[in-house]
Order: C-alpha cells, then structure tokens, then sequence
C-alpha cells in the first residue's frame, strides 16, 4: 500500500467510521444512544406559544391596525379588475405583453386569458392577480429599502442576509398561523405571507446590482460633483437596473406562488381556493384546469417582467421614443374603451355564461381511472420493486429490509459475512489503487446501508453529517451543520427530522440523475431542448398540491407517492442547470480537445462534464431546495417527517410546535445549501474557471 | 365600529319606516352584512347556503366568505365572521374549545344532522372476507387488505394525522392486525377510495357521513356491538368492541351577533337539517353538477312547512 498517499482527512473518516460502528455495538446498553433522550428536550415549542400569547393579549391592536390599513388596497384593486368586463382586461393585458415583448407574447397572453376565461374562473383569477398585483409593490419596496441598507452597512448586511435564507425555507404552514393570530382573519394573512416569502430575493438582487456598479462609473459621477443622493439615484441606481429588474421579477415569481399556499386560509375565492377545494373531492381533472390558471399567470408575468428588464437600459438612438410610446399607449386606451362600450351591449364580453363553460374535467378523471384499471399490475410492481430495493433498504438498512417477504430470503450469518468482506475487499481495492477517498466513501455507505438512516445512533449522524461539512466547507460550516443537528436532537423532533432527510434525500438523488442526463441531452440537442423547456415552465409554475392528486390515485397514500411528487417537482433545476452549464462552456477548451482527437464520448466524460460540473452542483443545490419546499406539500399524502409536524402544527392552532418544526426543515435546507455551494466554489477555483457564477 | 353600526342600524330603521320592507318589524335591524362562512366541502355549502337564503328571506345583507377550517375560528372570535353552520366536534383542534370557554364564539345548539363515523369498505369485499360488516371478520382476514408495506398486516387507511390518531388507537386496543396508515389530506383519501373502487382492489378506510361520496359509491360500514350510551374508544377489548364515539355537529356564531342581529339569531338558533335534506343537496351539486345557489332555493321552495316557523317566531 503506497502509505504515503494517504492524508490526514484519510484518518479522520477512518475514526468516524470506527467511532460509528462502536457505538451500534454498544446501542444496546446505552439507550440515550439510540434514542435521545425525554429528558433533555427542551421545551422551545411551550416557550414559544407563551411569548406569542403575550404579544396577541399586548400589541393585538397595533397589528390588527396595520391588517385594516392593508386591506383597503386589497379590496380597490379587487373591486376594479372585478368591474372591468374580461373582454377589456384581456385586452389590456395582451397590448402590455406586446409593449413589453412583441406580438408572441401578445399572442400567448391572449389565448391564456381567453382560456381563464372560457374555463369559468374569470373572477376567482381577477382575484388571486389583485392579491398578487399588491403583494408584490410592496415586496418589492421593502427589499429594496433593505438592500440598500444592507449595501452600505456591513453589519446590516451579516444580519440580514442568515434572516433572508429563513425566511425563504422556512415553509409557509410554519408562519402562516402566526400571522392570522397577529393580523386577523382576511385576504390580509396571503398578502404579508406571500410578502414576507417574496422580498428576500428582491434584497439580493439590490445588494448584487449595487456592488456589481464599476468603481469607474462611481468616480466619474463624483467627479462630475454629485450630492451623495444624486449618487445614488442618478449613478448608482440606473447602472444596475437590469440586477433590480431581476429581482422584481423573482419577488413576483414567489409571490404567485405563496398567494396559492396563503389560500388554505381562506377569506377571497381565489384561485387558490378554488385548487383546494377541487382537490379535497380528488377532482383531477378540474384541478388541473384551474391549477393551470396559475400556472400560465406565472409565465405570463414573468416574461413581460423579464422582456421589460432586457429592454431597459439599451439605447438604441433610433427609437422613435415618445411618439412610439404615446402611439401604444393610445391604441390600448382607444381599443379598451371600444370593448367597454361593447361589453355594454352584448353580455357575453362581460360575464362568460354558464352553460358556455367549457371543461374537460370529467374527460380528464375517466383517462385516469382508465389508466389505473389497464395498468393496475404494472403500477404495482414498480411500486413494490422501488419500496423493497430502494427506500427500505435506505430507512431501516439492509438488516432490516431484508426478509423471506420482501427479497425472498432470510439475512443469514453467512450473507452478513459475504457482505462485509465484498465492501471490505472492494474499498480496500480502491485504497490500494491509490482512491483512499473512494475508498472510505465505498466504507461509509457499506455501514449506512447496512444498519439504515432511522437506526445509526443520532450522536454518530451528527458526527458524520459534522465532519462532511468540516471537510467541504472549513471548520464553521462543520461546527454550524453540528449545530443545527444537534437542535433537531434537543427540540425533540430527531426521528422526523431523519424520516424527512430520508425522503428528501432520496428524492433529490433521482431528481439530480434523471434530470442532469435530461440537462445533458438538451444540450446536445435542439430539439430536446426546445420541448423540454415548455414542460418544466409548467412544472415549476403549477401549484405544487395539484400535483399529489393524479399521483395518489396510481400510487396510493404513503411515502413512495411523497416521493414521487417531490421528484416530479425538484428535477426541474437539474435539467436547466446542466443544460446551461454544458452549453457554457469555454470554447477554447472544447477546440483543444477536438484538436487532440477526442471522440464523442472522451469529449463528453473527460472535458465537457468535468468542466460543467460545478454548474451542475449548483443544480443539485437547487434540487435539494425543491425537494426540500415539496416536502411539505408531500405531507398531504401521509409521510410522516418534519412536514407532517408542521401541518399539525397548523391545523391544532399549536403555534410552537409547527414553527420548531418549520425551523428544522429550514435547518436541513441551509446546510444543505452551505455544503454544496462549498463544493461547486472549490471545484472552479480548482479549475481557474470564473468564481463568481 | 359600534358606533357605525347604530348609525346603520338607525339608518335602516329608517328606510323601513319608509316602507317598501317585505319584513315585519324592525328586522333587518342593521344593513351590516352579515359574513357567513363557506368550508371547502359540498355538504357545508348545503347547509350555509340553506341559512344564507332563509337570512336573505328575512331581509339580512348576506355575504359568504371561504375559510378554512382552522383559520375561521381565529376570525369568529375576532368578529371578521359571524356564522358557521356546521363545526364537527370531533375536528376543531385546540384553539375552538378555549375560545368557546372564554365566550369569543357562542354555540348556537346542535344542526340536526347525525353524522356517523367508522370504517367503510366497498360491497365486494365481502366475497373475499365473508364475516363482514361484523368487526369480528377483520381478524380473520387481514390478509385480504393487505398490501406489500403492510403484508402481512391489513392496511387501513385512518384520518390525516392531523385530526388525531383514534383509528390507530383502537386497532392497538383491541389487536386487530391491521396497520393504520394516516391519510394525509381528504383528498388523498377519496382519491384512494376511488381508484380501489375503479380496480377493484382491497380497501378499508376511517370515513364519516355526510359525505358525497356516498352518493357516488356503495360502502358498506363496518359494524361494531351494540352499545348503551356513548362508547369510550380508550378502552376497548377485542370481545365487547363499540368502534367509534359519534360526533355533534353545532352552528356557531361569533360573540355579538346576537346584540347585532337579534332575529337571525333567534332564527339560526331554531334552525335544523336532517341527513337527508344534506345527502339530496350534495348529490346535486357534486353528481349532477348543479348550482349550489339553485339547490338551496329548491330546498326553500319544497320545505316551506319546515322553515315558515323558525322565521315567524324569530320576527315576533
């Protein structure tokens, strides 16, 4: 064995694992190990709900005040997008999308509010576009006004910027309680929800834009005498407005997105509602229908948010400039005026009658049961393949997974030994190759899979989990993951927190490999690229519980059909990622190995893949994130981690125990965020690619 | 906000004493409307929407509001709603019953409607367990609902966790061998009760009635030994089991409606449903598709000796 290849970090893995193992073989003498004890959990949750009874009994009024303020606006905005008749507003919209971004989204616009219109949720959209159309001035506001704060103070800024990935990860269930007991029953609780979900990317963008200004721009404001203000107004401002526009268009993003989950409180029949209650008849069909209001909603806003970013700030010195301007604006008054004098006239461009609905609701649930009757045995077995072979063996480990019912034999003495001396002999084989890390990876999952996630004691989890961090990210991100493991322990909520990083893990696994070979093939290929794209607008965009519906009725209620529905939602970012990070790539480099007479698949593995492979963690970072935000939704369909806490939590009015709960999904999130953003860093500054991506 | 309110009720008052009203005395006493909630589920609409269009008879401004079901508590004590007409007392978690202790919400008495709770299967289950309805069957075939998790366990599938664990709690006291498997959401569970309709494949699952899929389905309910008084589901033996205490199901107002409308009060408070009214009205709507709003003033046209007392006592 070459001795001298083997590092310090060699070791330390050696003594976790050794340390791991001891402590399974003693579990069974020291309880505590194997289950933390009652006795130290900390009562947070009690803590909590005291704190917040005193702040209802004490500043009730002052909260209830800023609830009533906040509703007048609400109910304006409602009350005119409610008078107008659909005809004018569809065409007002559609000549925005034309001013914004040319005749294909005019077009697009028209036909998705047409179909709002046909499929008789006219009014219920009008509403959920008047929560978000005063949702998002405001996030957009206070983002702002924070960013700024955080760009000139330091100290603001390292205050500001652990709070703004809270409030992003911490799920909406979690506050959602709170709220209604500070601000009171109403359209109210949606708004602040879906504010407080939506400014956080507003406050980075500002802080990006306004770092990213050239000192040179800076200087020659000055120069020019600039009072601080002028500055910033009249320098700073204009030259990231691109950055900021961004950042509007992420805040509207999260804001349609929250106003959907907000809705499960109720108080405006929007079309959150309206989701919601066609999913508690498991209507699968009509529920798509309507999720799809949303959905198109979304796209709609972002690309004439996005085509207005792309726009401003070019100076293109033949623009007819006003006179172009006036010329749209007064054709769009011109044509909604003839409309409203229309609609006047005949009913029909007013109110969309009844019996002229038209939805293929039914249609749509009988293809489904028609599937489900047909396929009933195929679907079973890909089921009980993925239960037995995979998520079990994960859970509750080899040891317990495997039995005469499920893998057809009993685990014999004689198998444990095969067993240990194949991973033994294989990582022992990599370690002599001189792969010590593949080795001691080969090792830690041997042990993992053997004993299961549920059954490895929790202070070797920590310890684990702890040096991963150390090893990727330094000495505070492993102190800070121990940290945050240990909370779960202490709050008491550790053998949830286990069955959701199981769930969760196993989900942003698939997610990453399908949906990078997707990423990989789109980037080779037009064609792939261009019907993909379409589908994962969709996927992102669609209101996450729409989703659960189709997937229980095949799959039944439990956590492979969680699973699913995670996977279906967190491959998105794996295949934009890749496609993006291949598609990216220096040209020089590839021309390089061309010209070394590489084939196909050398160019592939050996330079285009490791050269996109930082790109491509960032895409496992954003699946983690999904599957993580999915999770919480899953607990609709019976799993039973930290999501199913926090849905109690909600539905008891027990304030304490949700919000601990929320935290600790938050927790996972941030960690998880924190080591893979440390991995992709060390990989590029390894490769001399660009850091900042 | 109270004084609005007499200013309203002064100016109502008024546009009575002009004439036109169709109502006897001082009813309406105020135009203030009067915000009656809307659950997601067809039954409720049945009942709310019956309350709301006798109210509208009597002359009240009626407005309907969606909430959940959790989230309208907070808003009934606050006074941001006003009337519910159906609170199951088996599903209102912890914050309903302090706010009735305090006297935030007032329980208007009982609807009427006797719901049932327990564990149904669809009719051909019985050819592959043939001791049922009778709970003592389940012992026997287990087997027959069970599937690859459970095996060789039965599975049964109980509420959301979130509506408490009652289901799991008399399969360990009686040692039924079945695994109770939480439901997640309603939906997830109609979804599942009709795709093992559609396939035929085993299902036993926690169910209540009214409910609309009892127009859309067969179920047979599982049945437990007759029982004097209420049964204690704590304590239950495998020989003497009583399954399921049954739940009430109160119309709820919020703590000044009676100062603010005092003859709806007295209206709402005599009002009552049977199961059938309920049943009628959920087919309706969730099978034929109708609108809910035609449904309730068909039940008016057709109960008018039912209703026609609860309003002349509530005007005198």
């Amino acid at each position: 064995m070459r001795l001298h290849n083997l590092n310090r970090g060699f070791f330390h893995w050696l003594a976790v694992i050794a340390i791991t193992l001891a402590c399974i073989s003693i579990e069974g003498e020291w309880k505590w190990l194997s289950e933390y004890p009652n006795a130290f959990i900390a009562p947070f949750s009690d803590w909590l709900n005291v704190i917040m009874d005193w702040t209802v009994n004490n500043c009730g009024s002052f909260f209830m005040g800023i609830s009533w303020l906040l509703e007048w606006p609400i109910w304006a905005v409602q009350k005119v997008l409610n008078w107008l008749p659909w005809s004018v507003s569809v065409f007002l919209f559609s000549a925005v999308a034309y001013a914004a971004s040319g005749w294909r989204l005019a077009i697009f616009t028209l036909s998705a509010t047409i179909y709002m219109v046909v499929i008789g949720y006219w009014e219920e959209s009008m509403n959920s576009l008047s929560l978000v159309a005063i949702s998002v001035p405001l996030a957009i506001l206070i983002g702002f006004v924070i960013g700024v704060w955080g760009f000139y103070s330091d100290r603001a800024e390292r205050v500001i910027m652990p709070s703004l990935d809270l409030f992003q990860t911490v799920p909406a269930f979690a506050y959602l309680l709170p709220i209604l007991l500070l601000f009171g029953f109403g359209t109210v609780v949606g708004l602040i929800a879906s504010v407080l979900y939506s400014f956080p990317p507003m406050v980075r963008n500002t802080i990006i834009g306004l770092r990213s200004v050239a000192p040179e721009v800076i200087e020659s404001g000055l120069m020019s005498g600039a009072t601080p203000s002028q500055l910033f107004w009249q320098v700073r401002v204009p030259s990231c407005r691109r950055q900021i526009l961004l950042g509007v268009n992420q805040a509207t993003m999260a804001s349609l997105s929250m106003v959907i989950i907000a809705s499960i409180i109720g108080g405006t029949s929007d079309i959150g509602w309206e989701v919601l209650t066609t999913i508690r008849k498991a209507q699968f069909g009509e529920s798509l229908l309507v999720g799809m209001v949303i959905a198109l909603m979304a796209m709609i806003i972002d690309r004439i948010t996005f085509g207005l970013a792309q726009r401003s700030g070019i100076y293109d010195p033949n623009q007819q400039g006003l006179f172009e301007r006036y010329r749209l604006l007064l054709i769009a008054a011109l044509g909604g005026a003839v409309l409203f004098v229309l609609a006047q006239i005949f009913s029909v461009l007013v109110d969309w009658p009844r019996e002229m609905v038209w939805s293929p609701g039914r249609a749509m649930n009988d293809g489904l049961a028609y599937l489900i009757i047909n396929y009933h045995a195929q679907i079973d077995a890909v089921k009980t393949f993925a239960f037995f072979y995979v998520m079990l063996p994960i859970k509750i480990g080899l040891q317990g997974a495997v039995s005469p019912f499920t893998w057809g034999f009993a685990l014999t003495p004689y198998h444990k030994a095969i067993y240990t001396l194949a991973m033994a002999g294989f990582s022992l084989w990599l370690g002599l190759r001189g792969k010590n890390m593949a080795g001691v990876l080969v090792m830690l999952f041997a042990v993992f899979i053997y004993f299961g996630l549920t059954n490895i004691p929790w202070p070797c989890v920590i310890l684990i989990y702890g040096v991963i961090g150390w090893k990727v990210g330094g000495r505070n991100l492993g102190l800070g993951t121990m940290l945050g493991f240990g909370f779960m322990a202490v709050t008491g909520n550790w053998a949830e927190a286990m069955l959701s990083i199981y769930l969760c893990g196993i989900a942003a696994i698939i997610s990453f490999i399908f949906g990078t070979s997707v990423g990989i093939w789109a980037a080779h290929n037009d064609r792939v690229s261009a019907f993909v794209r379409p589908i994962n607008d969709t996927m992102q965009t669609m209101p996450l519980f729409v989703i659960l519906i189709p997937f229980v009725m095949v799959f039944k209620i439990g956590e492979f059909t969680g699973l699913l529905a995670i996977i279906a939602y967190a491959f998105v970012p794996a295949i934009r990622y890749a496609e993006h990070g291949l598609r990216n790539l220096p040209e020089t480099v590839i021309e390089a190995a061309n010209m070394m007479g590489a084939t196909k698949n050398q160019l592939l593995w050996r330079v285009k893949i490791p050269l996109a492979l930082p790109v491509m963690m960032l895409g496992l970072n954003q699946t983690i994130m999904y599957a993580i935000a999915m999770l919480v939704i899953a607990a609709l369909v019976g799993t039973n981690g930290l999501e199913q806490i926090v849905y109690i939590g909600l539905s008891d009015g027990n304030f304490g125990i949700g919000i601990i709960a929320g935290l600790g999904m938050a927790i996972i999130a941030i960690i998880a965020d924190r080591t893979t953003q440390a991995w992709s860093r060390t990989r590029r500054e390894q490769l001399g690619l660009d850091a900042s991506l | 906000m109270f004084n609005l309110s007499r200013v309203a009720r002064l100016v109502a008052v008024a546009l009575l004493a002009s004439g036109g009203a169709v109502t006897a005395g001082n009813v309406p006493e105020t135009d203030q409307p009067i915000k009656v909630i809307m659950n997601d589920w067809t039954g409720q609409h049945v009942s709310t929407k019956i309350a709301g269009a006798l109210l509208q008879k009597m002359g009240y401004n009626i407005e309907y509001v969606s909430a959940g079901a959790l989230p309208q508590h907070p808003g009934l004590a606050q006074g941001n709603l006003h009337f519910q007409a159906e609170v199951w007392s088996n599903n209102v978690g912890d914050l309903f019953p302090k706010m009735v202790e305090t006297g935030e919400i007032v329980v208007l008495g009982d609807l009427g409607l006797e719901p049932r709770e327990g564990w149904i299967y669809p009719p051909y289950m019985e050819e592959k367990c043939p001791g049922l309805p009778n709970y003592k069957a389940l012992y026997d075939c287990a087997q027959a609902f069970a599937t690859a998790e459970s095996f060789p366990n039965g599975r049964l599938i109980t509420y959301p966790a979130d509506w408490g664990t009652r289901s799991r709690d008399v399969v360990t006291g009686i040692d039924l061998p079945f695994n109770a498997v939480a439901g997640g959401s309603e939906g997830a569970m109609i979804a599942e009760l009709t795709s093992a309709m559609a396939t035929k494949s085993p299902i036993i699952s926690m169910m209540w009635q009214p409910h609309w899929i009892f127009a859309a389905h067969d179920f047979n309910w599982v049945e437990w030994n007759p029982i004097d008084g209420e049964c204690i589901e704590e304590n239950q033996e495998k020989e003497t089991a009583c399954g399921f205490s049954q739940a009430t199901v109160n119309k709820v107002v919020w703590s000044g409606f009676e100062e603010t409308w005092p003859a709806a009060f007295k209206m709402l408070s005599m009002m009552t449903l049977t199961n059938a009214d309920q049943n009628a009205g959920i087919l309706e709507v969730d099978n034929k598709g109708r609108d809910i709003h035609d449904v309730a003033d068909e039940w008016l046209a057709n109960n008018e000796a039912t209703w026609k007392p609860w309003v002349a006592a509530a005007m005198n």
